[in-house]
């Protein structure tokens, strides 16, 4: 018992030193602005470190927590429960809330203008287009199932022709070549392949039809209503972050090792090479996290075919328009 | 003295042997790729791997031992006092099964995100740690109070002891060993709970944290290297309740065989009875119900009984809920009852083993607690790789995660078996099988009962985790995909249904205990 005391008290202190600069921010603002991430500390989020690291939400008036996210880690159940005030989503299951279970949802920005997952193989064995799947075997994680289905409805391939299983996020099985292709963020595993000796070929859902966004910025309308000052603060902040980060995609990754990246289990270089690979799927000419009317309509008309009856009316771009 | 000294020697020689030959085998098959490709890394790999990631381990190793740690703690306490209370109040006993029942079919891969939603920090960890433990522990102090000798606790009450002193004088020191075994099948449930929940609660530090960092990278030397890490923490508490047990149940054990069958728990019959049934059938949802009330959270994620039974049969998509969770079941029950046929029929020959051929299982503990404590998610590239994705995956992952708690509760049966009954059948010439045959697995009948107890909702679990890692067919499926789609009707319709089956089962093989005990004048092992 007086060990595992101790052992607490250890951690505690070590915690305390931790957060120390957070509870020095902490002190100016009244309430921090919670933000939750949809997944681990990785180069996906670079921009909103850099945002945080010199200083820019602190200038907006903004006290940031931000939540990392993980595989667990549902972010719109985070806005609901009202542990977080903005998270980061995919379209597809935010919509799907909304329409079938009545969720409080809107779609205010889009950090991703194209959606990077897309479909790698290894390139000894190529799958380059949709149809190149008929007859082989495709690990997608269990949520983007849908979007699978999606796109090849919309390339015209039986769906019975692909034999889907299920994906946990390691890519062995494929270079093992137990499976032939994989579902995952084509900006960051083929890294991962030539680490292992293997060379990697990938295309994007995006390019064969299925043109959703990703990481969309959601917050609940009642956040919306009574926070609209921070969330333009936040989006403002961010995009600051994000310009000044893929000015030179290679700087920032490295500057992170041991604060935000730390402990991650991942390379410096992965995160330079995933924050490389995603910097034309982020720019955009209006500005970052902006959504046209174009793309808005793109995918409402991407989701009809997943089944998913998206309205123009879920997107609000009246928020980004005050940035 | 003298030979038995010499004995004991010349079995950690050969244990020692056969660890490292073991060792060398793996080595052998990791440096070869001889195993799916090389997907199993030689433990030379692991070790120059751990030693290059020494920097990254401390801040995750201390993170989980925290919430392990904490868990362990609180659960073993909550579950020992609990387990007294029943193993004194047969009313109680009553009242708490189907709760009792209730939190060890929880499965924890349904509970992980409600639970990370509602608490934040380290609560999650810890909560998952401790009801890991619960049952385990619970139930062993029950198992252990009840099968106290009859002839001490009249002693006691000749003196005009009450339960206070029985309870002090007699029962708690006769269940000491019981209790203890709990606790060493705690501690990896402890440790894994933590892992678990980190995986899911988006902290910083922690060995989950530090897993699925690492799952992208295609590198199972790390993987291995974390899941022995996790391994490490709880083969140290694990030895060291063993080392505990090994030296308080010398002291306990009964040297002459009592003559009088224990005393039968008190029965209560009729309005009473099924009154006590029924409160102990609601008492679960009571609290269920109480608790989502008490967190507050909002009524879209957290489903109330009421909630999950308009999702199921009220609401527009009830018709939809119903035929995808009745195909799910259909491919899961099954495979559930084959998995745990499997997994029991392995614990039980690896219980005789350990004690016709001791060394042998010995040596075969650390690879047991390694299929205990590591994440199954490291370990899925290796196991589709060398099983594929049908039914065969499904059920060394059942096994696995089925047999161990039954091993460890049907070792404890035999070893409890008492020594007089084992010299008369000795005194005639009897070799260790023949021992067996006639003595130990008779006397362990109700070990067996309650190892099976315990396999009904491990069997299930591990096949919703093998659905959810490798199939994606089944419940585990479903439930993955509705967490995805945020479709918190279903979480909790799954949640529910599992636990249902599970109690449904569990009830089954009372019913088959009370009546084949009764006939034998023996006690259930509760």
């Amino acid at each position: 018992m007086r060990m595992t005391l101790n052992r607490r008290h250890f951690i505690g202190l070590m915690g305390a030193a931790a957060a120390m600069p957070l509870v020095a921010r902490r002190a100016e603002a009244a309430t921090p602005f919670n933000f939750q991430a949809s997944w681990i500390n990785d180069a996906e989020f670079t921009g909103y470190f850099v945002a945080a690291d010199k200083g820019y939400y602190k200038e907006a008036g903004l006290d940031l927590n931000y939540m990392s996210g993980g595989p667990d880690v549902i972010p719109e159940s985070t806005i609901i429960a009202g542990k977080a005030d903005l998270t980061l989503t995919t379209p597809d299951t935010t919509i799907t809330a909304i329409v079938e279970q009545g969720a409080p949802f809107k779609i205010i920005g889009a950090q991703y203008q194209k959606n990077p997952i897309g479909i790698v193989s290894l390139a000894k064995k190529p799958i380059r287009e949709p149809k190149d799947l008929i007859g082989k075997t495709l690990a997608v994680p269990p949520v983007n199932v849908v979007s699978v289905e999606a796109m090849l409805k919309i390339s015209g391939i039986d769906r019975s022709k692909v034999n889907i299983v299920p994906y946990a996020y390691d890519p062995t099985p494929l270079i093992k070549g137990e499976i032939d292709a994989s579902l995952d963020f084509t900006t960051n595993v083929p890294f991962t392949i030539k680490q292992a000796g293997e060379e990697a070929i990938s295309f994007l859902l995006y390019d064969f039809g299925f043109k959703i966004f990703n990481d969309t910025v959601v917050v609940t309308e009642e956040t919306l209503k009574t926070k609209r000052k921070e969330i333009v603060a936040f989006l403002k902040a961010s995009r600051k972050g994000w310009e000044e980060n893929l000015k030179d995609p290679t700087a920032y990754p490295k500057q992170f090792a041991d604060t935000w990246y730390k402990g991650t289990g991942r390379s410096i270089e992965n995160e330079i090479y995933f924050n490389t690979a995603q910097k034309p799927l982020i720019e955009s000419s209006k500005g970052i996290f902006s959504m046209s009317e174009e793309a808005i309509a793109a995918n409402i008309e991407s989701l009809a075919a997943a089944g998913i009856k998206a309205k123009r009316d879920h997107f609000d771009t009246t928020v980004l328009e005050e940035v | 003295m003298a030979i038995d000294a010499a004995g004991r020697r010349g079995r950690h020689l050969a244990g020692l042997r056969n660890a490292i030959i073991l060792i060398v085998l793996w080595e052998l098959l990791g440096q070869l790729k001889l195993v799916a490709g090389g997907a199993l890394p030689a433990p030379s790999a692991v070790l120059i791997r751990f030693w290059q990631d020494r920097g990254d381990y401390p801040l995750h190793l201390l993170a989980t031992f925290e919430g392990a740690a904490l868990g362990f703690f609180i659960g073993n306490v909550v579950a020992i006092a609990a387990g007294i209370l029943f193993a004194v109040s047969p009313v109680a006993a009553r009242l708490g099964r189907g709760l009792n029942v209730a939190i060890f079919a929880l499965p924890p891969i349904a509970i992980s995100p409600i639970l990370v939603l509602t608490f934040s920090g380290m609560t999650p960890r810890i909560a998952l740690a401790a009801l890991g433990c619960y049952f385990v522990t619970m139930s062993a102090t029950v198992t252990g109070i009840t099968q106290t000798d009859r002839r001490m606790l009249d002693v006691v009450r000749a003196y005009g002891g009450g339960w206070v002193a029985l309870l002090r004088l007699v029962e708690i020191r006769s269940a000491l060993p019981a209790i203890l075994s709990g606790l060493r099948v705690a501690a990896p449930a402890a440790v894994l709970g933590s892992v678990l929940a980190e995986f899911g609660g988006g902290g910083r530090y922690g060995l989950g944290v530090y897993l699925i960092g690492s799952l992208g990278r295609a590198d199972p030397p790390r993987l291995w290297g974390i899941g022995l890490a996790a391994t490490g923490m709880a083969l140290l508490v694990y030895a060291l309740f063993a080392l505990i047990e090994a030296r308080i149940t010398h002291t306990t054990r009964a040297v002459t065989v009592a003559a009088t069958p224990p005393g039968t728990p008190l029965a209560i019959g009729g309005f009473a009875g099924a009154a006590l049934t029924l409160i102990s059938a609601a008492l679960p949802f009571a609290v269920w119900w109480g608790f989502l009330k008490m967190l507050g959270t909002p009524p879209m994620i957290a489903k109330t009984p009421l909630g999950v039974i308009d999702y199921l049969f009220f609401a527009q998509s009830a018709e939809t809920a119903q035929l995808r969770l009745l195909s799910a079941l259909a491919q899961t029950l099954p495979l559930t009852l084959l998995g745990m046929t499997a997994g029991l029929a392995f614990a039980f020959a690896l219980a005789l083993a350990s004690v016709v051929r001791p060394g042998i299982v010995r040596s075969f503990m650390p690879v047991a607690l390694v299929t205990q404590t590591m994440p199954l998610v490291a370990l899925t590239p290796l196991l589709v790789l060398l099983l594929g994705r049908g039914p065969s995956v499904i059920l060394w992952i059942t096994v696995s995660v089925t047999f161990f708690p039954a091993f460890v509760t049907l070792a404890q049966g035999l070893g409890m078996v008492s020594r007089s009954a084992l010299d008369v059948v000795r005194a005639y010439g009897a070799n260790p099988f023949i021992q067996l045959r006639l003595v130990s697995i008779p006397a362990s009948l109700p070990y067996l009962f309650a190892a099976m107890r315990l396999a009904v909702p491990r069997a299930l679990l591990g096949v919703m985790i093998a659905e959810w890692l490798a199939t994606g067919t089944g419940l585990g499926n479903l439930l993955n995909q509705s967490r995805g789609y945020l479709d918190y009707g279903m979480i909790w319709t799954v949640a529910v249904v599992s636990v249902l089956i599970s109690i449904l089962f569990y009830q089954i093989v009372i019913v088959v205990e009370r009546r084949v005990l009764q006939r034998r004048g023996m006690q259930p092992a509760s």
